[in-house]
Parts: C-alpha cells; structure tokens; sequence
C-alpha cells in the first residue's frame, strides 16, 4: 500500500517534468525573434533604439545590427543572441560612437562570438559599397536602413587593418573613395 | 486513512521549508533583477554622455559592461579640461578619468549651483552680452557634452574667453 503511493507520487513528479520540459520547448520554438530582440533591447537600458538588419549565422544563432542614443543614435551596437532551452538568450553586445558629421563613412572593427565584425555608418544616397583590401580582396558589404543607414561585413577570413571603400549610387556612379583603417587590437 | 500526529508534523515542516525556499529564491531573484536593471541604466545613460563604446558581457546579475573612451569622448574631455583650467572651481577629476572610473568622473556635475556659479562667471568675463538669453547650467552642459551653440550665445563667448579658437572664415 504504502509502496504503491511512493510509486504514484515520483511517477506523477516525473511526468510534470517531462511535460513542463517539452511544454518550455514549444513555447521556444515558436518564439517570435523580434520580440525577443525588442526584449534584450529593452534590458540594455539604451534609449530609443533603431534596428537596422537581423543577421541568422545559423538556426540558432542570431546577429542583431542597431544603434541607439536619441536624438542622434550615434552609437552603433551589434548584439549576438543565441536560442538555448530558455529561448533567445543574450550572449554579447558592442557598441560603438560614431558621429557622422562631414564624414561619407565611418567604421570600426570589433570581435563578437568567433566573428569579426566591420560596421558603421554612412550616408542614406549611398546604394552600394565595395571593399579593396591592400592584399588585393574584394567585399561587398550589407547595407540596413532604418535612422541612418548602416554597412556592415560579417567577415569569416582574415580582418584587415586598411582598405579602400568605393561608394556608389544607385545609378552606379562612384560617389566617393575613402581609406578607412580598422584598430584589430580594440579595445585594448 | 487517517495520518498520525508524527506524519502531520513532518509533512508541515516539509511544506513550510518549501515555501520559505521558493520565497527566499524568488526575493533575492526580484532584488538581483532591480539591481541589474539599475547598473545597465547607468551604464547606458553614462555611454551616451560621455560617447563611450561599451562591451557588453552580460545583462544579468552581475552586469558586466567594459567602456571605453571614443575619439568624440576625448573631444568632451578638452572642452572642459578647457574651462576647469580657467575656473578652477568646475572640477576636472584627472585620477577618476585616467583609472575610467565615469560614474565617479559625472559627480563633478551634481552641484547645479556651481555649474551656474561658472557659466555667470564665463558671461561676465567676456565681452558679449547674454542679454535676452535663458542662460543657464544647461548651456554649459550641452556645450561641453554636445558642443551645442544654439539657443544662446556660447559661441562667441567661449571664443571670446580663448577656450577655442576662432571660428575659420568661410
């Protein structure tokens, strides 16, 4: 008899596990990332904050372009999260000032996860851009357009500490050429 | 079924240390959550004024942000290394800002009243008038962090003083 309610007890106490598991896996499965991205956001304490492109590295790894600070959003942030049996989760963020002011371009270089990252601001005429590195590589970097617009390059090879960035209109015609030069060792 | 007194006891105090776990867990939970909420503010609020990058490690308890200066954050720091030179008594905390200690370098902005002791100062010294101008704290503030002229005279009057240099004919 009293065997029995042992029994009956740990089986229930099992199952509500078992249940409550899978229950927390569908419910993160169907977790919208947007909301998710809006929530890790909202836990950065940045004020007013505009998302500029959602990077997928894989199904569950994402690369989230933004840049905050009002009234200018001059401080450009790229924030990794990744999907965990808690659902979308944070992982790191970097975010750096860059004020557009007289200059066409602007850009950094930071490490995030296992990727290195070049991004920055340029101006909204600007339709395309094309990377010459000084070893002879050629890139051509994504654009996002929400308060300004934003380059950015997630890149899988060797960084570079200079290249030649060629814009373009979107009729194609050159609008500019500019050496930007990238601190590989930031932030040390 | 009827339980003995021994069984009552037991299945009391199993219940109540239950309870007080789950309640010590979830306050401690509760204060951790305001406190990271209360860092990653500051933090956020502190980046923006002193245009600082930040390396963000982790959002929960415990917070941990790294910041780093910017070249706009060295231009911050020369307009009022400028004007503490000139009025000493607006501190320009030199060990907090090397050891980038940023909470403690913005308390030398608490004191309203000192802020506007210096910007009175500034419009006496110099030759322009701030007549019909709402000069005030803020008019310092927004030149020093922002290099805002508009809305008064600042200008002409850090010019004037020497603080910067004059503006290049166009």
């Amino acid at each position: 008899m009293k065997k029995k309610k042992v029994i009956i007890v740990t089986m229930t106490i099992v199952l509500l596990i078992v249940v409550s598991y899978f229950a927390f896996q569908l419910v993160n499965q169907n977790q919208d990332i947007e909301k998710a991205i809006e929530q890790e956001l909202y836990e950065l304490k940045h004020t007013v904050e505009d998302i500029y492109a959602i990077e997928f590295l894989d199904n569950d790894r994402v690369l989230v372009f933004y840049s905050w600070s009002f009234p200018d959003y001059s401080n450009f942030g790229v924030m990794e999260l990744e999907k965990t049996w808690r659902g979308w989760q944070f992982v790191e963020a970097v975010s750096n000032r860059m004020e557009m002011k007289n200059a066409w371009l602007k850009g950094v270089y930071a490490e995030i996860g296992d990727y290195a990252i070049l991004r920055g601001p340029t101006w909204a005429s600007v339709a395309k851009i094309e990377i010459i590195t000084g070893d002879g590589r050629e890139y051509i970097p994504d654009l996002g357009r929400a308060e300004w617009q934003m380059w950015y390059l997630i890149l899988e090879d060797e960084p570079f500490e200079e290249a030649t960035f060629i814009l373009y209109d979107s009729d194609g015609e050159v609008l500019k050429e500019e050496v930007l030069e990238f601190d590989l060792n930031w932030p040390e | 079924m009827k339980l003995s007194l021994k069984y009552k006891v037991l299945t009391i105090v199993i219940l109540s240390i239950f309870i007080s776990a789950f309640l010590y867990y979830f306050g401690t939970k509760a204060r951790q959550e305001q406190a990271t909420g209360e860092a990653l503010k500051d933090y956020s609020y502190i980046a923006r004024e002193y245009a600082l990058d930040a390396i963000y490690k982790s959002t929960e308890f415990p917070v941990e942000v790294e910041l780093y200066p910017s070249a706009h954050t060295e231009a911050i720091l020369e307009r009022w290394k400028a004007i503490s030179d000139r009025y000493p008594e607006l501190d320009y905390p030199e060990s907090a800002i090397e050891a980038r200690d940023w909470i403690e370098v913005h308390k030398a902005f608490e004191d309203t009243d000192l802020l506007n002791g210096v910007i009175r100062k500034m419009y006496k010294d110099a030759t322009v008038t701030s007549e019909g101008l709402g000069v005030s704290y803020i008019t310092l503030l927004d030149y020093i962090f922002y290099q805002k002229y508009e809305a008064s005279n600042i200008e002409d009057v850090v010019i004037d003083l020497g603080i910067e240099s004059p503006r290049e004919e166009e």
